[in-house]
């Protein structure tokens, strides 16, 4: 039986590739996007899904379109890392769909509290739709299956602030609510994801495929290799959150640990910081399980044979 | 003049419970409806007490709608069972409620009630602000069309009731109280620093009761507890009318100070945590946002309160 998976995302050139990843896995099947602010506005984030499912010929599964904004802190968009519409040079078409007019986190209580322990959440944007949710139905907390996080830098240091990762730094008192809530989660913090450099050779390798999805992955991460090398000097891009999105059906891609994470929402220089009581100074019971190593090569593969896969059924 | 249309999102409590009451027997006003949040107490007592107080003054067809069980980020103490007794009422025992709240999240109907008839609903919140800043945060349109926003919350002189810093209401979700503060609504804060003038005393209690009704009774039962309250931990006889005091906005204006200020909370983690604090020497250069209560005539106040409470008394008798 394929997992069910609802995907709360802000896409965003990563997030663009895990929703390709979704549709090419058969592992699982996508029931349903809410989408969220983060990489580009809500009203951006919610038209760049629905032309990537159409793009992919997937435009039965629907869109929801969340909040527009973090809860506390001022809105925060990155067109430096993901270009003007979030997808960096990709051109796609405007989507002949529209959103459901059910509000994201309202498509998220209603799915998994119709499913109960069925629905695996997996949330690869800043978390204000996934704590909307907790905070208006508790009840979703015992009745989602897992929830699969992409976010939080541990050992690593920070994309965003020198100790903070982009989606907690976003909205990190959503984090906090989500963290604290009592869902079953898996986190895949920067501490993985940067161990995944998506390559040149690797573009070159899935552009031997004449497709719109081979096409569409040149131009958008063409935009993110830009950035990573003029910022981090990382020669190709980090994928994050397709590598969040692949742990649902391929766990041993990463190695975990149990434990306890916090985030600091006390407003000063860690603002949005996460971090693991490795010691268990407080005594305090795991809330989630965290991946700390990786298997790069394994992830990478899959990720291009899949992508090879689809762009083969579209070409 | 028509009356004020009002929504009321509370968290009953003594003082809210009394709130529902003079809303009821005050003619300027004309009570919407009820969006309850925990807060004194937990979520199923506030919207079991919200039902109960609204039958007791023949007023169940008054919707209630239960709204969110925890704060943003805080979690809730239970330190309003000294203050409000376990039921949160005091030592009155009513009825179960025969009606039920609307099937409608709390957030939601204020969104659709407050969406459907723009600039024609004056909400008052006086409990934590959970439900309007969610409110806020799923349908920000909302915030034009709310006509005004009167709050129950915050000190700005006065000290604090739950902190040496800080106010209940806002300590019990300084998250939300930061969202609502600075999301664009017009607000009209009624802080410590007014309520505080306001004390119903014992003696208060026996006037009230030369009527022989479940109203009078009622507020003697429920006082009863606050009461106990102040004396033992404030040192002084009578309790404060904090939430009632709200309503004095539409009735009686002109026996608050107001003045205009732009007014913060501390959402920053340390020992103010929940200070509400007014900009009053204009150092920040941050324009206004609220208009603030720092006075108000405490015993006119009581007065209204205390004939009122007397007509609705006689109203309904025994």
């Amino acid at each position: 039986m394929p997992k069910h998976i609802v995907l709360d995302t802000d896409p965003g050139i990563d997030d663009s590739l895990a929703i390709l990843l979704a549709l090419a896995s058969p592992e699982i099947v996508l029931d349903g996007i809410s989408a969220i602010h983060g990489n580009a506005s809500t009203a951006q984030v919610t038209t760049n899904a629905l032309s990537i499912l159409e793009l992919a010929n997937a435009g039965h599964v629907p869109v929801y379109k969340g909040c527009e904004l973090p809860l506390v802190q001022p809105a925060l968009v990155s067109p430096e890392t993901h270009g003007n519409t979030g997808l960096g040079y990709a051109k796609l078409s405007a989507p002949l769909n529209q959103a459901r007019a059910q509000h994201g986190s309202d498509y998220l209580i209603e799915q998994i509290m119709s499913h109960p322990k069925e629905i695996t959440l997996v949330a690869i944007g800043p978390l204000t739709n996934v704590a909307m949710a907790i905070r208006k139905e508790p009840r979703i907390v015992e009745n989602v299956k897992e929830v699969f996080i992409m976010g939080g830098a541990i050992r690593h240091q920070g994309n965003t602030t020198p100790l903070a990762e982009y989606n907690t730094y976003v909205d990190p008192h959503a984090a906090h609510m989500v963290f604290h809530s009592g869902m079953p989660m898996t986190l895949t913090p920067l501490d993985v994801t940067y161990q995944c450099i998506f390559t040149t050779d690797d573009l070159n390798r899935l552009l031997k495929i004449d497709s719109p999805i081979t096409k569409f992955i040149a131009d958008s991460t063409r935009f993110y290799m830009e950035f990573h090398d003029e910022y981090q000097k990382i020669d190709g891009c980090v994928i994050n959150d397709p590598m969040t999105l692949a742990l649902t059906f391929m766990p041993e891609i990463c190695d975990y640990e149990s434990l306890y994470m916090d985030v600091d929402i006390s407003s000063g220089v860690g603002l949005g910081n996460t971090f693991a009581d490795f010691y268990n100074y407080d005594k305090k019971a795991p809330n989630m399980k965290v991946a700390l190593g990786v298997r790069p090569r394994m992830f990478m593969e899959l990720f291009l044979e899949r992508m090879e896969k689809l762009a083969k059924s579209m070409s | 003049m028509n009356p004020k249309r009002i929504i009321i999102d509370t968290d009953p409590g003594v003082d809210d419970a009394l709130t529902f009451l003079l809303a009821l027997a005050s003619p300027e006003i004309q009570l919407e409806a009820l969006t309850t949040v925990c807060g004194n107490i937990g979520i199923d007592k506030t919207t079991r007490n919200a039902l109960s107080v609204l039958e007791l003054a023949h007023a169940s067809h008054i919707p209630v709608a239960r709204g969110c069980a925890h704060p943003m980020l805080h979690t809730l103490s239970n330190s309003g069972d000294a203050v409000h007794g376990t039921s949160g009422i005091g030592k009155s025992i009513l009825p179960e409620p025969k009606s039920q709240p609307v099937e409608q999240h709390a957030i939601d109907y204020l969104i659709e009630r407050i969406l459907a008839e723009p600039q024609q609903i004056s909400l008052f919140t006086i409990g934590p602000m959970t439900n309007l800043a969610l409110a806020i945060r799923k349908e920000p349109r909302i915030v034009p069309a709310l006509k005004e926003l009167v709050i129950m919350g915050g000190s700005l002189r006065a000290g604090g009731n739950i902190t040496p810093q800080a106010e209940f209401n806002i300590h019990a979700d300084p998250h939300a109280a930061h969202i609502v503060f600075h999301s664009g609504i017009p607000i009209t804060l009624i802080p410590l620093d007014a309520t505080y003038k306001c004390l119903l005393t014992s003696a208060d209690i026996e006037r009230l009761n030369k009527i022989k009704s479940p109203i009078a009774r009622f507020v003697g039962e429920a006082t009863a507890v606050y009461m106990d309250f102040y004396k033992k931990y404030e040192g002084f006889d009578g309790c404060v009318l904090h939430d009632p005091l709200t309503l004095a906005v539409i009735i009686a204006p002109e026996l608050f100070t107001f003045e205009d200020h732009h007014v913060d909370v501390d959402i920053s983690g340390g020992v103010s945590m929940g200070n509400t604090f007014a900009d009053f020497m204009k150092v920040t250069k941050k324009p206004v946002n609220m208009r603030v209560a720092l006075d108000v005539r405490g015993r006119d106040f009581i007065e209204l309160f205390l004939e009122r409470m007397e007509t609705l008394s006689r109203f309904i008798s025994d």
